[in-house]
């Protein structure tokens, strides 16, 4: 079988990114090998293709090239995600202190933030990711995969360290959680 | 979101002291999860936001609580105590205060705590360039209606008698199930095949080789489920050899 033809079918069926693993484990091959596959199927793509494969979400997924956003645009009419001021606070500070509760998110803004929550969470940017053992046991929250997808990340690394009072900084925590669940609706 | 708990030895012991118990109501929902006491401390505290638990499914279990007969006149009288304080300090935040006269606007009403959002700039900032980057590359759309394609099974010989046979074997011999095992909560399927994949060896086995020490009738039922699931998503083999029926993991 040509594995790189094989790739190529892979991440044209696919609606979600698809892991270096998954891939790895449905072709027989080690993972390092997908990577390099991918590479050169990257290279064959080209200049003179539409299309190119994209690193997002942990995974790979095959994209249009940027400068032809207007053009699929009027085609696709993709329905506009704008988000307000609100929910870019809330979800910079769930993808710096994940897992965090309301009352944390609360503290950090000074303005009550459940309704902003409950939307992202409804867009599935952020997701419950358990309690915390403390009285009352509030939820926790957590960025999923589509996050990553929205914002086009790889992963949460790519985020910028930030300066914090004293000086520190506050890096984007290695913190993962177990149970994410998996990328449904990427918005175009 | 609120049931009555069961009732507790020590209720009597609390009431000698001098202290009237409230009933005993739990309370489950995204803000808060314990007993309606643990409420009213943590609200009291300042621990929890009271504005994110509903207090009418509360009201409702502590009439239930009272129509079943399960409070006597002091612990009725505390839960309405109880009850009423809750219902008066949600009001206090739920009803606008006079300086409050604004349009409900977010920025407008910010409390004495500091808030340290601005250190949150950057990240913002890259956010959303990141937002508006992503924002000019398409992908597929998720739910295309792809073919179904069922993965062909890797049966041989065998039959959904075979396999039946095979059940209905390790279930004469699994043990009675012990009496909790119903409020034991019960691992995933997924979680019980990765279990599954870890006893399989690429040589094929009878079961009985495979599954060893005791079991009982619910972990069999469990564990022969995502035997199937692994066979149907070709992460395992089984063949029919004379009478046995014989499984392996995917040969390497």
């Amino acid at each position: 079988m040509n594995r790189l033809a094989a790739l190529e079918a892979a991440l044209f069926a696919a609606d979600t990114p698809l892991s270096a693993e998954a891939l790895a484990d449905a072709l027989d091959v080690p993972v390092f090998q997908v990577e390099e596959d991918m590479e050169r199927l990257a290279r064959r793509l080209g200049p003179d293709s539409g299309l190119q494969i994209v690193r997002i979400a942990g995974g790979y997924q095959l994209a249009t090239k940027p400068e032809f956003a207007s053009l699929v645009a009027r085609i696709t009419k993709p329905q506009t995600g704008r988000l307000t001021r609100a929910q870019l606070e809330v979800l910079a500070i769930v993808a710096y202190q994940q897992p965090i509760t309301i009352p944390e998110i609360d503290g950090v803004r000074g303005v009550q933030s459940d309704y902003t929550v409950r939307q992202l969470a409804d867009r599935r940017l952020i997701t419950d990711a358990g309690r915390r053992d403390s009285p009352g046991r509030p939820v926790l929250y957590a960025t999923t995969l589509n996050f990553l997808h929205l914002f086009n990340l790889d992963s949460l690394s790519e985020l910028p360290d930030l300066a914090l009072r004293d000086g520190e900084m506050m890096a984007i925590g290695p913190r993962t959680i177990d149970d994410q669940p998996s990328l449904e609706l990427p918005e175009s | 979101m609120a049931r009555p708990a069961p009732q507790k030895a020590e209720a009597d012991r609390s009431q000698e002291k001098g202290f009237v118990r409230l009933p005993d109501i739990e309370i489950a929902c995204e803000a808060f999860s314990g007993t309606l006491g643990m409420l009213i401390h943590c609200v009291r505290e300042h621990k929890v936001d009271l504005l994110g638990v509903p207090l009418g499914p509360i009201c409702e279990s502590y009439f239930r609580h009272l129509m079943q007969g399960q409070a006597d006149v002091d612990a009725a009288a505390a839960g309405a105590a109880a009850l009423s304080y809750l219902v008066e300090r949600k009001s206090g935040l739920l009803l606008p205060r006079p300086e409050d006269d604004l349009p409900p606007d977010e920025d407008l009403d910010r409390p004495e705590a500091e808030p340290w959002i601005h250190l949150f700039g950057p990240a913002m900032e890259a956010l959303q360039e990141r937002h508006d980057e992503r924002g000019k590359v398409f992908f597929r759309a998720p739910g295309g209606e792809a073919a179904r394609y069922e993965l062909p099974l890797e049966l041989g010989e065998a039959s959904a008698a075979d396999l039946a046979r095979v059940l209905a074997d390790l279930l004469s011999r699994a043990e009675p199930e012990p009496p909790e095992a119903l409020s034991r909560p019960r691992r995933s399927l997924t979680d019980q095949m990765k279990i599954v994949l870890l006893a399989l060896t690429p040589e094929l086995r009878p079961l009985d080789q495979i599954i060893t020490g005791s079991f009982t009738r619910s972990e069999v039922v469990w564990w022969f489920l995502a035997l199937l699931e692994l066979i149907r998503l070709g992460q395992a083999r089984v063949t029919v050899e004379g009478h046995d029926v014989r499984f392996a993991g995917r040969a390497a």
